[in-house]
């Protein structure tokens, strides 16, 4: 489904992901670890084009995307959902509204199409009675599963995720956690940076270890916390374990 | 008292001079609202060139243009530029004079409309923008539907000023020989030869102008403020 060729990036002078190349396939979930600063929310963000790739190729579905035009661009983005760290939600709009908006604004639905989409949403995020509400008035966990309903409405092929715990009070990872499980069940193609290593070990069907702008191992959950290999892998999960 | 309803009879009464104020007045209303208009659509689209260039680097050309625009107005003032636009630019054309003050007063406005409104998209959250793009929205729908509601809200007592500003500004329209409030009331101030009554009462009308438009903003703001209660 997306293929990642000699993938460069860089912030000016700063190397931030060293020629990377990697394959994820439809229905995966692929869990990213590793220390902060080693690329790999930068190597999320390539893959919808939120940062542009200094060299290599990105294939999706067989297209080259980072070859493609503004609007084919934006074609690309509506078929992968994203979830951010700090949830984004737009501040100014009710909850329906942030769910709504996009995909009216497309043209991909009517308005009366995409509210029944909404509560439809809603429910299966558990926050039917939230849709006149404002994101103001929603808890940090609660932000976030309407920022995953939100990215839902565009019926995406991939869910990308980036940290989409790391905001949140500790008592509201579980919830979020949760409803990315139940999407994971669903059959959702995903990519996840977090921290969460209990998420990891139940929910992905690959580990990815990140530093230094490299995948430095990656294997099956239970293989990748029972036998790391990698002595900067065994290094990082004697500390976050 | 006596003395007051005199005067006030002396001023207002007599020659039906009451008419300079109210024509002054109306004069007045007819440039600051076209002016705002003005000021308003060169603001926006000034700041929107501004801060495009500023988050993308696109538009390189018409964003040099904006800063010259801006140093320009801001840098000289605003009754030289309207002698300039009067016995300058519109020298040779037969223009009503009233055109050419909403030309000149627009054009100025939008300057400081544009740094105003360029300060509120600056302020928006950098994620604002990412979740408009993650969902396929192109630039221009991510900034029409997310950004600039929200920088409008952010920027509205600012705004709000700049009219405030504009319209005390229209006074100077009299160097044109456009019969506004302020002229008006100079106008009668010279036939009277009596300062107090006419040039307080012209004082007055701006003030309740202001305070007007003041209590419209505010109930302006408590609508637009509805998201952030929690």
């Amino acid at each position: 489904m997306i293929d990642v060729k000699n993938l460069c990036k860089s912030f000016g002078d700063v190397e931030v992901l060293k020629n990377i190349s990697e394959t994820i396939d439809k229905g995966e979930k692929v869990v990213i670890v590793g220390p902060s600063g080693s690329g790999k929310s930068t190597f999320l963000r390539c893959l919808n084009l939120m940062e542009h790739p200094t060299s290599g190729e990105i294939f999706f579905e067989g297209t080259d995307i980072t070859r493609i035009s503004e609007s084919e661009m934006n074609r690309l983005r509506q078929r992968m959902g994203m979830v951010f760290q700090h949830f984004n939600l737009f501040p100014h709009l009710t909850i329906r509204k942030n769910i709504t908006l996009a995909p009216v604004k497309l043209g991909l639905m009517t308005a009366d199409e995409a509210n029944a989409r909404a509560e439809e949403l809603l429910e299966q995020v558990g926050l039917p009675d939230k849709a006149d509400e404002y994101p103001s008035r929603l808890s940090g966990g609660q932000k976030q599963r309407i920022a995953i309903a939100r990215a839902l409405a565009m019926n995406p092929e991939v869910m990308l995720f980036d940290e989409p715990t790391s905001a949140l009070d500790p008592e509201m990872v579980g919830e979020v956690l949760e409803l990315m499980k139940k999407l994971a069940d669903d059959g959702m193609t995903m990519v996840v940076v977090t921290h969460e290593m209990g998420f990891a070990r139940e929910v992905a069907s690959r580990v990815m270890f990140m530093a230094d702008g490299n995948i430095l191992e990656q294997n099956r959950p239970d293989e990748f916390f029972s036998n790391p290999r990698n002595p900067r892998l065994r290094d990082f999960l004697s500390k976050v374990l | 008292m006596n003395g007051l309803i005199d005067a006030f009879k002396q001023n207002f009464i007599e020659q039906d001079r009451w008419k300079y104020l109210t024509n002054g007045l109306k004069t007045t209303l007819l440039i600051t609202l076209f002016a705002v208009m003005i000021g308003a659509v060169l603001g926006f689209v000034v700041a929107i060139i501004r801060s495009t260039y500023e988050r993308t680097g696109k538009m390189k050309i018409l964003n040099f243009i904006c800063r010259v625009y801006l140093t320009v107005i801001r840098g000289t003032p605003m009754v030289v530029q309207l002698l300039i636009t009067y016995f300058v630019i519109f020298s040779s054309v037969n223009i009503s004079k009233l055109v050419v003050a909403i030309l000149a007063f627009g054009i100025n406005s939008g300057a400081y409309v544009a740094e105003i409104v360029r300060s509120g998209i600056m302020s928006i959250d950098n994620g604002q923008f990412e979740a408009g793009r993650s969902l396929g929205l192109s630039y221009r729908e991510t900034m029409i539907s997310i950004v600039l509601p929200q920088a409008f809200k952010t920027v509205l007592p600012a705004l709000a000023n700049e009219c405030i500003v504009l319209l005390k500004e229209t006074s100077v329209a009299g160097y044109i020989a456009i019969q506004d409030l302020t002229k008006g009331g100079d106008i009668i101030r010279s036939q009277t030869f009596s300062a107090f009554m006419p040039l307080i009462t012209v004082a007055v009308i701006y003030l309740l102008m202001v305070m007007l438009l003041t209590h419209l903003v505010s109930k302006l703001e408590r609508r637009l403020s509805q998201s952030d209660r929690r």
